[in-house]
């Protein structure tokens, strides 16, 4: 890396400064703005290419090119999308100094990063962080019967926190060692390793919120000679949360199994509750 | 503060939400945020944080994958938020959330499969003519103020039109079916914990489900002990790989 930085200092080439990375920073703010059907984040993606393109190429028709390029379809998680816009700029410098590198190649590298960043960025900030403190804030509420907004506050400084500092390492790290990074995370099996951890985070997060998210009780009781024993009580000591469980294993099975709209399945839901308390089995 | 400052506010607050959503991306687009301020700005915080850890509740767990558009909890949290501090009461924010949601969630379909597709096709004509104002005009301005035409102005419609008919609609709706629906938001939570199941890629750590329904169920640890659960089952992981890795 510093080689190439020697040469690029003494052949008077254009490299991208301090500056042009928080220029690129800002301008790339906006990928999830504008986002259609057919090119999903393709405009955040290339107005977050014009402080490279501006800087790097002279000619016009250079310009074009570079701009027609990121037109194409891009679609990953909003927050690491960033490291993709980190490798691009590298790489568009990089092709705009030396013209050592296919201009394809730039298109490739985003193709094959979407995918694998898509995963752990659902699966950590939407799937883990983000229930986690929407949770512990929603308990302090609870906590506080209503009348505290620590909890809001919390999430609110905890979240901004967490997703401004990943943007900037996206576009700064994936600018200074993108390509390295890339290398390395394919040949360690990083990528496996992190979808790993995501998935035990998640899955003992998924286990947790069973207890706290899905809830059932019923008023029913039977009598037993001469005691009336509750059908809730009696449910309890089989196994705590056994309805909650059961529902959301059944959930699951038909969403992931089946191919049964989760918005299908929230107002069945709700229309069951109705009837199921109308008819006195809930309470 | 009269009603047409309220209902303004409110549908500014919506707005941001959708922007943040576009933009920045740092949830405060979500209930627990979202209806707290409408609270504030409509005298009530209260009943604010009631709704919001309802709603946020009901989609807490909603994690759509990819291109998959989910319900919109902003506008929900953010109209039965103000619905409920209208009537006095958070059950009617409670029942009024879903419905709204779903309104919503047709909205944004339609915006990105219409007005969206028409812009990102105005951006890739500038590209191609290397136009950066072009680019700019067609990713950040219009769709900002596009953001406030579908989701911040039906809020304002909604707040300020829909006020006298609230009563109205707490008085025609029988007892039964408003516990019916409170009873339903406890079971949708169901629905949202399937959808995140559904995002794991690995499935060959689900014991670590029973894991957290273990600790959470038999044992009665909160959210954050249970995040604690989670960082110590990942940390024993990442040091046995590195230890296999060493040997190898």
């Amino acid at each position: 890396m510093s080689e190439t930085i020697n040469n690029e200092v003494q052949s008077n080439d254009v490299t991208l400064t301090k500056k042009d990375l928080w220029k690129i920073l800002i301008y790339s703010s906006a990928i999830e703005s504008g986002c259609n059907v057919t090119k999903q984040e393709a405009p955040g993606f290339t107005q977050g290419m014009i402080p490279v393109i501006e800087k790097c190429y002279d000619k016009d028709e250079d310009k074009k090119e570079a701009y027609t390029r990121h037109t194409q379809l891009f679609l990953t998680e909003g927050h690491l999308a960033e490291f993709c816009v980190g490798v691009s700029a590298a790489m568009e410098e990089r092709y705009a100094n030396h013209r050592d590198i296919d201009p394809d190649s730039i298109n490739a590298v985003k193709v094959a990063l979407m995918g694998p960043l898509a995963g752990i960025g659902d699966s950590i900030i939407h799937g883990t962080l983000r229930p986690i403190m929407a949770g512990i804030a929603c308990s302090l509420v609870t906590a506080s019967s209503n009348t505290s907004a620590l909890g809001p506050l919390l999430f609110f400084i905890v979240m901004a926190a967490v997703t401004l500092t990943i943007r900037y390492l996206g576009v700064f790290k994936g600018y200074e060692s993108g390509m390295k990074l890339v290398a390395s995370m394919q040949e360690g099996g990083l990528l496996n390793k992190l979808t790993k951890y995501a998935a035990i985070a998640a899955f003992i997060v998924c286990g947790g919120f069973i207890s706290s998210l899905v809830y059932c009780s019923t008023p029913l009781t039977y009598t037993s000679g001469k005691t009336v024993i509750s059908v809730q009580e009696m449910l309890d000591g089989l196994m705590p949360n056994l309805i909650p469980l059961l529902y959301t294993l059944l959930m699951y099975w038909l969403i992931n199994k089946k191919r049964v709209s989760a918005v299908l399945l929230m107002l069945a839901t709700m229309i069951l509750g109705i009837v199921l308390v109308y008819c006195g089995i809930l309470a | 503060m009269s009603l047409l400052l309220q209902a303004v506010l409110v549908s500014l607050v919506v707005w941001i939400g959708f922007l943040d959503k576009a933009f920045l991306h740092t949830f405060i687009y979500r209930p627990i945020i979202v209806a707290p301020v409408v609270g504030l700005i409509m005298g009530n915080v209260s009943i604010g944080l009631e709704v919001g850890v309802a709603v946020e509740t009901m989609f807490l767990a909603m994690v759509f994958v990819g291109t998959a558009v989910p319900p919109d909890e902003t506008v929900s949290s953010g109209l039965a938020a103000a619905y409920a501090c209208l009537a006095g009461s958070a059950a009617v924010g409670i029942a009024t959330a879903l419905p709204i949601a779903i309104i919503g969630q047709i909205f944004r379909q339609t915006r990105n499969a219409t007005i969206y597709e028409f812009t990102v096709k105005r951006m890739e004509h500038y590209a191609q003519e290397g136009n950066t104002h072009g680019i700019i005009m067609y990713t950040t301005i219009i769709p900002s103020i596009i953001e406030y035409l579908c989701f911040g102005l039906p809020t304002f419609i909604g707040v300020y039109f829909g006020a006298e008919y609230i009563q109205d609609f707490i008085n025609f709706i029988p007892k039964e079916v408003i516990s019916g629906i409170a009873a339903g938001a406890g079971l949708i939570g169901a629905v949202g914990v399937a959808l995140l199941l559904g995002t794991i890629k690995d499935k060959t750590t689900w014991p670590y489900f029973l894991v957290g329904f273990f600790v959470a169920s038999y044992l009665g640890v909160n959210m954050i002990g249970v995040a604690v659960v989670a960082i110590v089952c990942v940390a024993l992981n990442y040091y046995k790989d590195k230890l296999s890795q060493e040997e190898e």
